[in-house]
């Protein structure tokens, strides 16, 4: 396995101090940068940039506006790929959104239309296109496939490779009452480009845990170490926290001890 | 019904807290109704808390003098009472949760502050505007050749907003770093706020003239009628209108 890069997400509010951070090899970059950012231009010239934008949801297609969009974020950031989610997340009529990643029904139908969308995306786009994988709370009776079934039949038939996000695998393993380790098998690891991994924390509303700004557990950090192992063609791992109430400590030390566990 | 439509009642129950308490939805059975009532409670409170925290940045910067940041009241039991009404991004919902914000920000310590309760008269305003349904994808993009034969309308929910203080002024410095509280001068202004089909929501100042555009065009009457009531040049209301148009103030109905 080549040598895996380690950073995490750009979080403006701690410009000042990742311009100046070492032991943070990329940044993920969730939203433009602001035109009255002052560290941006020391972020851009300094890190690896990866394009993990919302681009559109990818049950329709990416109309001219969002691919033109992509195209100019991603020359920005000179990004090594660009990354969406398995996610279906407002309405086809734009009446409704959850403003939140939201999984698809995993049937034969949205199989098609993402394998159809992903490939004309990849079409226009000058990088790879990778994939993120998006949990469930809840199950769907509609949905038909299991989740790892639909995702290696999506990436048999794209060139897209896998955005692996272990705390998403950890939640929904968590919330069937499955051993992580034993849902992640499944899943098309020898796809792998990048992983997540973030902290989780009890909420209130699930009454269960979900993702937070936090650091990674230790439980996290040996899932990953046993997820990195199973992904041969890994090449980046993120620290998945983007908030404005993430401290520059937390993210240093979860980069730091990301790179630990692998 | 096809998968896509099913989705749709999924986003849509997620979204639609009456919605989730119909027939309509209860008898499709698609899903535990715990866990989606779980989730989408879940999914409001992000839902806001991502909103306040943007639109209502200024009083957040403020927070240290007032004492109160404004996304805190996505914990308080007020917002708990909404869960059984809030349609997530609807117009109504996005003015219940921003007042919310507003009665805490302003409960809070004001003496350094004179222009508190324009300012976040302002965050709420932006917050309302940015709310309703948009535009995900292009079409065909028809309105352009629609100009010719058709009479402008002001857009739903377009605000036109006239404050005391000069508050364009004292917005970015109250982001910077500061030891006094950053003030605006004391002048009159009258602020347009709009949102594009796509959901972008600008902010302009604007003068009597284009105010009066809009308070005209109701979409009954011509450019020829509105230059003439609003005192412009025909090229004059030419490049305000698609100014307006742009910023999604105005858009185009057709005429009769």
């Amino acid at each position: 396995m080549a040598q895996l890069m380690v950073g995490a997400f750009y979080n403006p509010h701690l410009g000042p101090q990742l311009a100046v951070a070492s032991g943070i090899d990329h940044l993920a970059m969730a939203d433009p940068p602001r035109g009255d950012d002052p560290w941006w231009p020391r972020i851009r010239e300094r890190y690896t940039l990866l394009l993990h934008d919302y681009l559109g949801q990818l049950s329709e297609p990416l109309d001219e506006r969002s691919i033109a969009r992509a195209r100019s974020l991603a020359e920005l950031y000179r990004t090594p790929w660009v990354a969406e989610h398995f996610q279906c997340l407002h309405t086809e009529d734009g009446t409704y959104s959850l403003n939140y990643v939201f999984p698809p029904l995993y049937t034969e139908e949205f199989l098609a239309r993402f394998i159809a969308n992903a490939n004309a995306l990849q079409a226009r786009l000058d990088q790879p296109l990778v994939m993120e994988n998006i949990p469930g709370f809840f199950d769907v009776k509609a949905s038909r496939i299991p989740e790892a079934v639909w995702l290696r039949r999506f990436f048999d038939r794209t060139n897209a490779g896998f955005l692996l996000d272990l705390p998403h695998i950890w939640l929904e393993a968590h919330y069937h009452g499955v051993d992580p380790q034993t849902f992640l098998a499944d899943f098309p690891l020898d796809r792998v480009v990048e992983l997540h991994v973030a902290g989780v924390e009890p909420d209130r509303d699930l009454e269960g845990p979900w993702i937070a700004p936090n650091e990674p557990s230790a439980a996290m950090l040996d899932f990953l170490g046993y997820a990195v192992s199973r992904c041969p063609g890994a090449k980046a791992v993120t620290f998945d926290a983007f908030s404005p109430t993430l401290t520059v400590d937390v993210l240093v030390r979860s980069v730091e001890r990301i790179r630990a566990a692998l | 019904m096809s998968d896509r439509a099913i989705q749709d009642t999924l986003i849509r129950a997620l979204a639609d807290a009456p919605f989730r308490s119909t027939p309509a939805w209860r008898d499709q059975g698609l899903a535990d109704p715990v866990r989606v009532e779980r989730f989408a409670r879940f999914l409001a409170r992000h839902f806001y808390y991502e909103r306040l925290v943007h639109f209502f940045k200024y009083s957040r910067a403020l927070s240290r003098i007032t004492g109160r940041t404004p996304e805190a009241v996505l914990t308080d039991p007020g917002f708990d009472s909404l869960f059984g009404v809030l349609v997530l991004g609807s117009r109504a919902s996005a003015v219940s949760v921003a007042r919310l914000s507003v009665d805490h920000v302003r409960g809070g310590t004001r003496a350094p502050i004179p222009y508190l309760d324009e300012l976040t008269t302002y965050e709420e305003a932006m917050m309302v505007v940015e709310s309703g349904a948009r535009v995900w994808s292009d079409g065909d993009d028809t309105q352009a050749i629609q100009h010719q034969w058709s009479v402008p309308i002001r857009a739903e929910g377009t605000m036109l907003l006239d404050f005391t203080y000069d508050l364009p002024s004292v917005l970015p410095l109250l982001l910077k770093p500061w030891t006094e509280v950053p003030q605006p001068p004391r002048e009159p202004t009258r602020l347009l706020i709009a949102r594009s089909p796509h959901g972008r929501v600008s902010v302009a100042r604007t003068s009597t003239a284009v105010a009066t555009l809009l308070e005209l065009a109701d979409g009954r009457k011509s450019l020829d009628d509105l230059a003439r009531e609003a005192g412009l040049r025909p090229a004059e209301l030419q490049a305000t209108v698609e100014g307006l148009v742009d910023i999604g103030a105005v858009r185009f109905a057709h005429g009769s």
